[in-house]
């Protein structure tokens, strides 16, 4: 039997899969990785379609292989990865043995790593899925982050997951403005603060996590907001929501189901992964686009993956 | 934009049905009924995802129904927002008389009162009833499941008389445990998880809404009917 003992759990490591779709109106977010296609990007790597991955936040992670041997692969940001104290290239495949130390620090960029095996984390299927939903506390291991002492087997894979997967999904890694979609409360907000939103920068602060990005608003574009109280609504990961002193707070995939808060806007799914990957201190600015701008791109990267 | 009941207690949808279609980003869609939650927007919502749940409506991926609206998840490779919210207006403006929402009424049992329903004289006084009259109303209620959202397998249900309307509480309780019986703006809401509330913490019920590990995972869905009881012998 293979198993990782968790030797450093990092500041957030947990088990994702694709996510918990149709739990919504159960009141539970679908979860899945932050950073979706480069948590894809590790089945390429590997040529397999296994369902679960680790995702890792940025901070010292370490984990050690027992009982045997298994390939592995990292992609998402630009981490540092050592195995038995060697660093070794980040974004490949590489063979581990029994008793290796695999150690992943922060690097370059990025605020999620995914480490991705040939083989499955052996964790319990809730509501259709293996994700860990750190809010509502459920799915991946008991629901929560990792610990030190977690030991995860790793059990083969089976059927369809043996073979190569080659979807990627739409992402744009060249810098420049996140994209979002004017929200369903924008009208709430003054032509004037509208304009100052997509001209100003905005500052990604130190309280980020899977749940949302608080963003800083050095210029107080929020500073004189409407005043609402709206009913409670459906929210989803990329939504831009004013919290009630003004700061702007970016929802990612452990959301709440619903909330009340007004939205701004919502951020294409195209720029979600670019954004999951900005670090505290990153100026950040937006900028609008139309629905059907954001499905030409989400179009245009299928047939890419087609081809 | 009124759900109407008929006299054979079936209810149709208002003609024309016309929600606000929003797009939510580039995968969801919005069809909302109104600003406010009122009762017919309620209904208007549980009933449009209800006929859209059944439409079997190209790219849609996932329908969520929520107090005054109903969420479409799709994949815009095989639909676009024009498109599906035409197919949407079709749908609903099309639609035949929707049967009836619920089979039954479901009875909830509640401990009112004590250190587990903290602020039940302050719910009662707000309502200016004493906590005996406050229970008594809130027993004799008849409340429609409005909504699931907030936490996993929190259910949102009303609506209470107006009388029995208040605002929440200024000072918001922390963590509440599950079967937390909470009381605010014309609704009463069970909890299933450990949450922060705002709203008056009156009782608590061993009535479990959630269980990930059950098919489906909560026991209520929206539009099904519920009364809460203080009489703990059945």
């Amino acid at each position: 039997m293979i198993v990782l003992e968790i030797t450093e759990p990092g500041p957030l490591t947990s088990v994702q899969d694709d996510g918990r779709f149709k739990a919504l109106k159960h009141g539970v977010a679908a979860s899945g990785p932050m950073d979706r296609s480069a948590f894809v990007q590790g089945r390429n790597l590997l040529g397999c379609s296994s369902e679960t991955a680790l995702e890792i936040a940025a901070g010292r992670t370490a984990f050690v292989v027992r009982g045997g041997a298994v390939r592995m692969a990292c992609s998402g940001g630009a981490f540092n990865l050592h195995v038995n104290a060697r660093q070794h290239p980040w974004g490949q495949a590489i063979a581990l043995n029994t008793d290796d130390r695999v150690e992943i620090t922060p690097g370059a960029a990025g605020n999620y790593a995914y480490v991705r095996f040939d083989r499955e984390i052996d964790v319990p299927r809730l509501m259709g899925s293996r994700a860990t939903n750190t809010i509502a506390r459920l799915g991946g291991l008991e629901g929560r982050a990792l610990v030190r002492g977690d030991l995860l087997k790793l059990v083969p894979l089976t059927g369809t997951t043996k073979t190569p997967c080659q979807k990627g999904g739409a992402r744009d890694d060249r810098p420049g403005p996140i994209r979002f979609i004017w929200g369903v409360h924008s009208g709430h907000f003054s032509p004037a603060l509208r304009r100052n939103f997509i001209s100003e920068t905005f500052v990604v602060s130190q309280r980020l996590d899977r749940m949302g990005v608080r963003l800083r608003d050095p210029t107080g574009v929020f500073a004189s907001r409407p005043n609402l109280s709206l009913v409670s609504d459906a929210v989803v990961p990329g939504d831009i929501q004013i919290l009630g002193d003004g700061t702007p707070i970016v929802l990612m995939r452990d959301h709440q189901p619903t909330g009340g808060y007004p939205r701004i806007g919502t951020l294409i799914s195209a720029d979600l992964d670019r954004f999951a990957q900005l670090r505290p201190g990153s100026e950040v600015r937006f900028s609008p686009v139309t629905v059907d701008h954001a499905h030409s791109i989400c179009r245009q990267a299928h047939k890419n993956d087609l081809d | 934009m009124v759900a109407q009941t008929q006299e054979d207690g079936s209810t149709s949808l208002p003609e024309p049905l016309r929600p606000l279609i929003l797009p939510l980003g580039d995968r969801n869609l919005l069809v909302r009924f109104g600003r406010r939650l009122t009762d017919s927007a309620n209904k208007s919502a549980i009933l449009a995802a209800k006929i859209l749940s059944g439409a079997n409506l190209g790219g849609v991926q996932e329908i969520t129904p929520s107090l005054i609206s109903v969420c479409l998840r799709y994949d815009p490779v095989q639909t676009g927002f024009v498109q599906l919210s035409n197919a949407v207006s079709l749908t609903l403006s099309s639609a035949g008389r929707a049967p009836e929402m619920s089979a039954g009424t479901m009875k909830i049992n509640v401990r009112y009162g004590g250190e587990i329903g903290s602020d039940l004289e302050d719910a009662a006084a707000a309502c200016t009833l004493s906590p005996q009259e406050f229970i008594a109303a809130h027993n004799s209620a008849t409340l429609r499941v409005l909504a699931t959202g907030f936490a996993p397998g929190f259910v949102y249900c009303g609506m209470h008389e107006k009388r029995l309307h208040i605002p929440r509480r200024k000072k918001i309780h922390a963590r509440v445990p599950p079967g937390s019986v909470i009381f605010a703006a014309g609704q009463t809401a069970i909890t299933a998880t450990h949450v922060p509330t705002g709203w008056h913490v009156i009782g608590r019920t061993d009535f479990r809404n959630f269980n990930p590990a059950n098919e489906p995972p909560t026991k209520l869905a929206v539009g099904g009917i519920i009364r809460f009881s203080s009489d703990m012998r059945e």
